[in-house]
């Protein structure tokens, strides 16, 4: 290895380190590229326009799970958050009960509680993340149950519908709350103060706490904003299936985590960008829609699923230890 | 000394050069067998990629290898371990959840063909037989992890005599361990010595080059300076040799003046740590701490500075008895410390050079809780210039930087927080001579201003060249505290071994 | 975690049982556990309730418990029910085969065994259910009679590889047979998920487009992501879309003409039947060894006799 990387040129060098930044995008691209080529289906706006939309909700728990795990932690609670929140919204959407913001207020304040929740856990307790969120996991999929007794709440209100299902002039809704929560998260994480502490923190703790920055306070406000964008998700997926259900978002994080990963978000903390988790859901999204699009039997869906996840990260993974020699 | 004419190692025009800029050129060496072989230099100066080199972490673009009259080319890690070339790296590489024994034989398990599973009762005795010989009175069955740095440190040395290590490469072996451990370090040295094993020994502290080592070579830039025999090379001309021009005096002269008293320490008790501290700072006034390892040093920085708790006692500053429950509140107060824990405690090896040095003042560059990158930028290359900060630019990331420059990321963090009293706990720890002057006069500027400081530091010349007065501790007591008259080395170190 | 949880479960349910036959040692109640797929499901919930009301009814405790959709933890917990000595045991599989141990240890504790709405392939004492390949067949023909015959069919798999989804798949593709015009272009699994469903729709849209003249779905949640998917695509006039199960959700779009059928699988009469065949059963009265629940469809003409 270190021979063969001596003995490529200075300038081969420099085109490695670029690539190291943009890599999993380039494999995006190529994805992309492939599947255009076999389907001409596949390169439509309105066919992206159905992508985009799918990936919404699982983009918006990607970018929440990017912030914790930029500080070095993980939230395994996001799909009961989903479902939670869901159901919280869904309980005060039906038609003629109240205005349409009051259960998207209600379901936005449940999943910021819950948020909250994990977060005050997490900084007072000193147990791993890991195990909190597990643990807020199942009290969430529990709550759900108990709220809607086991059942969907269906028959919601034309306006809730609205969110999931409406479009403004042509676009729909989702893409709309998806590309706003990219730009703020985005803004949120490179230029505001809270975002270099989020960084600091999952870059060096003890180095952060040694520089004044009041490392709980950071890692409640990232649970708590977490929550709030499971809690979109949750209102955004309600409105789209029309009807909350207690068992939505299972196995979400997963998901929303995998798109974080091949996102370049590092499990250890300190480095990603909601660029690449953008990406990273995009890529699951588009190779999920080219996959039935091709109509491609739901077996090898899943091989092929896994090994191009895996495939996309080892490229990226080549590419940024070549642009570290 | 002994005239050794037969050499073990031979290395001729070696060159390696890294993204076009030159990391080692056209560099030898000859180390005779049963020699101990100090390589000099600062930090950059190509040291450790010459190491990497030679136990084929790292392929030469030129230049040839004599092990035993025959050519190392082409070999990779454990070939090279196996021919009977061993590192101690300067961070200790072990498990810290296996023991002493099985760390010693780690990876050489395979070996021995009669166990797929490991034969630990044979492996504890062949451990035990080790330990003895290097005179290391731990049982073979401990943990790694309760080992002290210093006691891990001669488990690598055992692992390499295990190898049969005709050559031992020491990386700054003693850079965390206490004097009292180093008289036991040098007494292995010289009974590998005088086995006919050659030590290749990387140090920054001269005193320990002068006790130890037979020859001196001297690498600067990545050139080959020089090799000269240490009885006829003074410490001036190895200090020439090394920084390539004359310094002559290492602690520049102070022209501070007393003020009044910024910072006291009251009666600071901390169960098992430190009990019964008192001491005062004035402005402009630097106040050394001196101690052995473990004497409480850095535990009475750290409570200070809000990092940990203290069961008693009181911290006032300018008069006013002040709480502090976090670094927050310490650096609120005008309190900034350096700890001596760079990578653990210091900088943020991810983030960019301008994004650490901000990082304890970022408030002063925020609008509503976003950034000014205008004005961040402008201080930041203010502080870098300052500090003379030798970086590719701020947006370089600090883990790319030689060690002397991180130690001054960290200072500019610290200073950026306009404080009125640093705390510098260990702040030449691993850092080269030129690096290490600079910072010298760092502190004096500091004083100027008026800033009261307080330095620890296990090396003696420092502390007693920098400070006012002088703070010893022994184990956790405040033994003496000293004028610069009283002090010298043997009154500090009569105080630091007082019980 | 889920263990623990689970443990606590069994632990309430024991001291529970033992208050009672405490209580009421004169006259002793007759108690039947009970282990449902997984109550997360809610026909399952339907079926459950449906249990219970009939033995408030008949006068019988029963112990029910939720396997979580884990067939490990359902023979866990029959053994569990066994140690109880309770006097039958009613159970909704998880799986053909790995709930089948179950069945045999019950039969050794010569303890009645009955499964309720899916089965195993050990045989139980009896059989209370419908057979799933009857609804595919029920829904396919519709499908065949809208169109004439002739037209282009997509169909939404449940998870694959359970009871269900062959048994439906089964019925599907036997109708398909008798109608060479028909045509299968496209199959997928939509795990039984609304929102999934609704995914995989928008993608046959784009792939399919006006191709598509019907959509088969193994349950209603599918049916109803199929029924979001064509709306929003303004193709819902066009495609017919059936499912089954009969949830009051799929009742209610039945009655709006958003979903043109759907196949009723009646909760009430499994419920009820399965206590009643266990309580004879206990009783040592002869039974049938399987009850079958005939599965009915449901269309706009009909919906109202559905409706609660």
């Amino acid at each position: 290895m270190n021979n063969y990387f001596t003995q490529l040129g200075n300038s081969t060098k420099q085109r490695a380190r670029g690539m190291g930044q943009y890599g999993i995008f380039i494999a995006f691209v190529m994805i992309c590229l492939i599947l255009s080529l076999i389907t001409p289906k596949f390169l439509t706006v309105s066919n992206w326009t159905i992508i985009v939309t799918q990936v919404s909700i699982n983009a918006l728990l990607a970018f929440g799970v990017t912030f914790v795990i930029i500080t070095g932690g993980i939230d395994l609670s996001l799909g009961s958050m989903v479902a939670v929140t869901g159901i919280v919204a869904s309980l005060l959407a039906h038609p003629d009960d109240y205005p349409v913001i009051v259960p998207v207020l209600a379901g936005l304040l449940a999943g910021v509680f819950m948020g909250a929740f994990n977060g005050t856990i997490i900084t007072k307790s000193k147990v791993p993340p890991f195990i909190v969120t597990l643990g807020t996991m199942t009290i969430g999929r529990g709550l759900a149950l108990i709220l809607s007794k086991g059942r969907p709440v269906s028959n919601l209100s034309d306006s809730f519908n609205f969110i999931g299902g409406g479009s403004i002039f042509g676009v729909p809704f989702p893409i709309i709350v998806l590309i706003v929560a990219f730009v703020v998260c985005s803004v949120v994480l490179k230029k505001t103060i809270l975002g270099r502490y989020i960084y600091a923190i999952g870059g060096n703790e003890q180095a952060a706490k040694a520089s004044g920055i009041r490392v709980n306070k950071v890692k409640m406000a990232v649970y708590t904003i977490c929550g709030g964008l499971a809690a979109l998700a949750g209102i955004l997926l309600t409105s789209r299936i029309t009807t909350g259900q207690p068992n939505a978002g299972a196995g979400f994080e997963l998901d929303a985590i995998a798109a974080a990963i091949i996102g370049g978000t590092s499990t250890s903390g300190g480095t990603g960008t909601m660029t690449g988790t953008l990406i990273g859901a995009l890529l699951i999204g588009v190779i999920s829609n080219g996959l039935d699009l091709l109509n491609v039997t739901s077996y090898y869906q899943q091989v092929v699923m896994g090994a191009i996840i895996i495939g996309a990260v080892v490229l990226d993974g080549w590419n940024q230890s070549a642009a570290q020699r | 000394m002994t005239l050794h004419s037969d050499s073990i190692l031979q290395v001729h025009g070696l060159s390696k050069s890294f993204s076009g800029v030159n990391a080692l050129d056209d560099v030898q060496l000859n180390l005779h067998r049963g020699e101990v072989h100090a390589l000099m230099g600062e930090n950059g100066a190509g040291k450790s990629t010459f190491m990497k080199i030679l136990i084929g972490l790292l392929t030469p673009d030129a230049g040839e290898i004599l092990f035993e009259g025959n050519e190392l080319k082409n070999n990779d890690v454990n070939d090279v371990l196996k021919q009977g070339i061993s590192m101690i790296h300067q961070e200790i590489l072990i498990v810290p959840e296996l023991t002493v024994a099985q760390n010693i034989f780690l990876g050489r398990e395979s070996t021995q063909w009669f166990s797929s599973w490991l034969n630990d009762r044979d492996i504890n005795q062949q451990a035990e037989t080790l330990l003895q010989q290097i005179g290391l009175e731990v049982s073979p069955k401990t943990k790694m992890k309760y080992l002290s740095v210093a006691e891990m440190q001669m488990v690598e040395i055992a692992k390499a005599i295990s190898n049969n290590a005709k050559v031992i490469i020491m990386d700054e072996p003693t850079s965390a361990i206490s004097d009292k451990e180093v008289a036991t370090l040098f007494a292995i040295i010289k009974d590998l010595k005088a086995k006919g094993v050659s030590v290749i020994y990387i140090s920054h502290k001269m005193d320990e080059i002068y006790q130890i080592a037979d020859t001196i070579t001297v690498l600067r830039d990545g050139k080959y300076i020089g090799t000269k025999s240490a009885a006829e090379l003074d410490r001036k001309s190895l200090i020439t040799m090394m920084v390539g021009r004359e310094i002559n005096t290492l602690f520049p002269e102070k022209s501070s003046s007393k003020g009044e008293v910024v910072l006291s320490v009251k009666n600071l008790n901390e169960r098992g740590k430190f009990d019964n501290i008192s001491f005062d700072v004035h402005a402009g006034e630097v106040v050394g701490i001196a101690g052995l390892m473990g004497a409480g040093r850095t535990e009475i920085a750290r409570a200070i500075f809000g990092l940990d708790t203290f069961s008693s006692g009181e911290i006032v500053l300018k008069g006013h008895k002040i709480n502090i429950k976090s670094p927050c509140d310490a650096i609120k107060n005008g309190i900034g410390y350096v700890s001596e824990d760079r990578k653990g405690v210091g900088f943020i090896p991810a983030l960019s050079v301008k994004h650490n040095i901000t990082l304890a003042s970022l408030s002063n560059h925020t609008k509503w809780g976003m950034i000014q990158d205008k004005s961040e930028s402008a201080v930041a290359t203010q502080m870098i210039n300052d500090l003379k900060i030798k970086a590719s630019g701020m947006d370089q990331k600090v883990t790319h930087l030689s060690g002397g420059n991180q130690q001054k990321v960290v200072i500019g963090k610290v200073l950026l927080a306009s404080p009125e009293i640093v705390i510098l706990d260990e702040p030449t720890r691993g850092i080269d001579i030129g690096a290490k002057f600079e910072i010298y006069k760092l502190i004096n500027e500091l004083t100027t201003k008026g800033i009261a400081m307080v330095v620890i530091s296990s090396e003696l010349p420092e502390i007693l060249g920098m400070s006012d007065r002088i703070v010893v501790l022994s184990k956790g007591k405040q033994t003496a505290l000293l004028s610069k008259e009283e002090a010298t080395q043997e009154t500090i170190m009569k105080y630091a071994m007082q019980h | 975690m889920k263990k623990i949880y689970l443990g606590l479960i069994a632990l309430a349910t024991l001291a529970g049982c033992n208050q009672t036959s405490e209580k009421e040692s004169g006259e002793k109640k007759m108690v039947i556990g009970v282990t449902m797929l997984s109550m997360q499901n809610e026909f399952i919930v339907n079926v459950s309730d449906e249990m219970e009301k009939k033995a408030q009814e008949l006068g019988i405790e029963l112990i029910t418990v939720d396997a979580e959709r884990s067939a490990l933890k359902q023979i866990e917990q029959v053994e569990s029910f066994i140690a109880q000595k309770v006097d039958a045991i009613v159970m909704n599989p998880c799986e053909v085969e790995a709930s089948s141990p179950a069945v045999t240890k019950a039969l050794a504790a010569k303890i009645p065994i009955i499964n309720v709405n899916s089965e195993t392939s050990t045989k139980p004492s009896a059989f209370v259910g419908s057979d799933d390949v009857e609804s595919g067949r029920i829904a396919m023909k519709f499908i065949a009679e809208k169109l004439g015959g002739k037209g282009n069919v997509v169909m939404m798999h449940g998870y694959m590889g359970q009871a269900a989804q062959i048994k439906r798949e089964q019925g599907a593709r036997e109708i398909l047979k008798q109608y060479p015009d028909l045509k299968l272009i496209a199959h997928q699994t939509g795990e039984w998920d609304r929102a999934k469903s609704m995914s995989l729709m928008e993608n046959w849209i784009q792939s399919y487009g006006r191709d598509i003249n019907a959509v088969f779905a193994q349950n209603d949640e599918m049916g109803m992501g199929a029924v979001n998917a064509l709306t929003a695509a303004g193709m819902k006039d066009k495609v017919i879309v059936v499912s089954i199960d009969a949830i009051p959700d799929a009742l209610q779009a039945v009655k709006k003409g958003t979903l043109d059928a759907t196949v009723f699988q009646n909760a009430q009469q499994q419920g009820a039947k399965a206590i009643e065949t266990a309580m004879k059963l206990y009783k040592g009265e002869v039974v049938e060894k399987e009850v079958l629940i005939p599965f009915q469809l449901v269309t706009k003409n009909n919906v109202a006799t559905f409706i609660k």
